[in-house]
């Protein structure tokens, strides 16, 4: 099937500009919004498909706006890791459904579509970021989805809510800067801002400023990955945000420092103008201290939502460490994960959020019990915290099976062991959580009583953690897929 | 030699100052708008390098007309920052409105007396 090319500009033109026009069209109806919000996302899904089963068929294409020749122009790329705007728009979907009767209770009728607004423009700036061929577009996008997340934490009302958002805002604005420095620095030694082409002029280029361009760029990325020594705006945001907000926030707004990494390596490894290595340790480092500082935290957290956040920590930890591997493994395994632990993460934090509405309580202690009233809901969570731990058949077990096959192919078995140590501390909080639900006597008989989430709610959550069991029976499907785009990154380098 | 060099990029080094400046504002003071200002300095600093890239000496305005000579100074750079400073006034707009509702919540905006209510 071969698409018309515009389709790639389409994908980021109508959602914008539909974002955009909510308020308008929705007037303070806070169900009209929702109904447009959903036939938005519905729109810019179909696209999606038809540009994912291009890119399977032809590999990578780009589409270059308003007819200006690509180094001159804008370019809107789209490879195998753009492939990435799939689970962009599936948590796009299933968060905008998931809104419905969770914005209605915490969000005065006339804001609400305010809301949809704001986080339909957060979805679409992540679609953008993950496809544009342009290291300023990079930037801008990544600016409309900060600011729209900032915003986003702020409006769930809770008491610290605006001081957790600052807190973010304050961190995010810094990264941003850095990663404009490194852009920056980049167009000086080469006079572009096209990827592609910076990538074929980097050779020869002095390498202290090089150096200089790309570590900033991924410290810059690192705190909005979150990475550990820079992740503390993190547990709070995440944490205070409205549920289905953190679901997107965790699942997907983080990964954006991953794609910009990708996105910069590809430039790093396609010029050869630079060693990596030395970054690369740093990764691999940062990386494991990540899972076992992250899944030690979360281990101490009474707080399911606080739990969860640390948990992304951890978890981005695994994605760094097989990102600075740098082998076919560690990098497909990285890529895989960014999917899944997506997916992951939206389970726990849906079903999170369901738990939290309908019983209006937020930690372990408080929630014993819940378990045996709200059976589909706290089923679905169980199966997100199997996966998180990564035990197979799940979707978390491939993707942490073949990050620790990288670091072995990589002739690092030491990553390999802190790989397992952070998982083995996820199931201490993963069987906390299951004990807490399912064999504690509750501490407060009033929460036997509580209904099962209402069905907006309910099926989003089961729909994903289903897809949890799904992914790691087919996980072939997507390694598969990611393949030839890892070959490609790293055959300029020679690794292996 | 050195001071030569400093000479010869005053620009870059100005702006590396102004950067010192800002962070050092962002990290010291405790006020939330004093360290949204050493941020939006932060932000200036980097501006002013990126524009100053563009820059080529004995460079004309880049505008076509009656009198205008080659060499022209680099515009793209400027354009950017365009979009850099719509950027940063956004987050500023965000950020001051946030601190408001900070305001109005707790009564104050110093970052030190907001750990203690936390």
């Amino acid at each position: 099937m071969i698409t018309w090319p515009p389709l790639l500009a389409l994908l980021i033109a109508i959602p914008m500009t539909s974002a955009v026009l909510t308020p308008a069209v929705a007037r303070g109806n806070g169900n009209r919004a929702f109904w447009w919000a959903l036939g938005v996302m519905s729109v810019a899904s179909v696209i999606a498909t038809m540009l994912i089963a291009r890119v399977s068929q032809e590999g990578p294409f780009s589409y270059v706006v308003g007819g200006w020749v690509a180094p001159y122009g804008i370019e809107l790329h789209f490879d195998e890791f753009s492939a990435a705007i799939a689970i962009i728009c599936l948590l796009g979907l299933l968060a905008i459904v998931y809104s419905k009767d969770y914005v209605a209770h915490a969000i005065a009728e006339p804001r609400i579509p305010y809301y949809y607004t704001l986080l339909l423009l957060n979805l679409v700036a992540m679609m953008g970021f993950t496809v544009t061929g342009d290291l300023f577009n990079l930037f801008v996008f990544m600016e409309i989805l900060s600011l729209s997340g900032y915003a986003l934490v702020a409006v769930s009302g809770e008491r610290i809510a605006e001081m957790a958002a600052f807190k973010y805002l304050v961190m995010g604005a810094v990264s941003s800067l850095m990663v404009l420095f490194g852009i920056g620095l980049l167009y000086a030694l080469t006079g572009s801002l096209n990827m592609a082409d910076i990538a074929t002029r980097l050779e020869g280029a002095p390498s202290a400023p090089l150096a200089v361009a790309f570590a900033v760029l991924t410290l810059g990325f690192m705190v909005k990955a979150a990475l550990f020594p820079l992740h503390i705006w993190l547990p709070d945001a995440h944490a205070i945000a409205p549920s289905p907000i953190s679901a997107v926030l965790s699942g997907l707004v983080v990964k954006v420092g991953i794609i910009g990494m990708l996105r910069v390596y590809q430039i790093a490894y396609g010029s050869g103008a630079i060693d990596m290595s030395g970054l690369n340790l740093v990764l691999m480092w940062l990386g494991a201290i990540s899972i076992v500082m992250g899944a030690f935290f979360a281990v101490f957290q009474d707080d399911i939502k606080m739990m969860l956040a640390y948990s992304t920590i951890s978890n981005i930890g695994y994605i760094v460490m097989g990102l600075g591997l740098a082998s076919t493994y560690g990098l497909i395994g990285a890529s895989v994960h960014v999917f899944n632990h997506a997916l992951i993460k939206a389970t726990l934090f849906f079903g999170a959020g369901a738990l939290i509405y309908r019983t209006g309580k937020r930690t372990l202690t408080d929630l014993a019990g819940v378990g045996r009233s709200m059976p589909f809901t706290v089923a679905a969570i169980s199966i997100g915290a199997i996966s998180i731990v990564g035990m197979p058949p799940t979707a978390g077990f491939l993707c942490k099976w073949y990050i620790a096959l990288g670091a072995m192919q990589a002739g690092h078995p030491f990553f390999a062991f802190a790989l397992v140590f952070g998982a083995l501390f996820i199931f201490i909080y993963y069987i906390r959580m299951v004990n807490a639900f399912y064999f504690q006597q509750p501490k407060d008989p009033a929460i036997l009583e509580v209904k099962e989430a209402p069905a907006t709610m309910l099926v989003p959550t089961l729909i994903l953690a289903t897809l949890c069991l799904v992914m790691g029976v087919l996980g072939r499907v997507p390694l598969s897929f990611i393949e030839p785009a890892v070959n490609r990154l790293l055959a300029t380098v020679g690794g292996g | 030699m050195m001071l030569q060099g400093l000479w010869q990029n005053l620009d870059y080094v100005a702006s590396v100052v102004l950067f010192c400046i800002g962070l050092y504002t962002v990290i010291t003071k405790s006020n939330l708008i004093k360290k949204f200002m050493g941020l939006n300095i932060m932000e200036t600093s980097v501006f002013a390098f990126i524009v100053a890239l563009g820059v080529v000496d004995g460079g004309d305005a880049p505008i076509m007309g009656a009198g205008a000579e080659p060499p022209f100074i680099n515009p793209l750079p400027q354009a950017l920052i365009l979009t850099g400073i719509v950027v940063a006034v956004s987050t500023t707009a965000l950020a001051l409105s946030l601190i408001i509702r900070i305001w109005k919540q707790t009564g104050t905006i110093e970052a030190d007396e907001l750990r203690e209510i936390e």
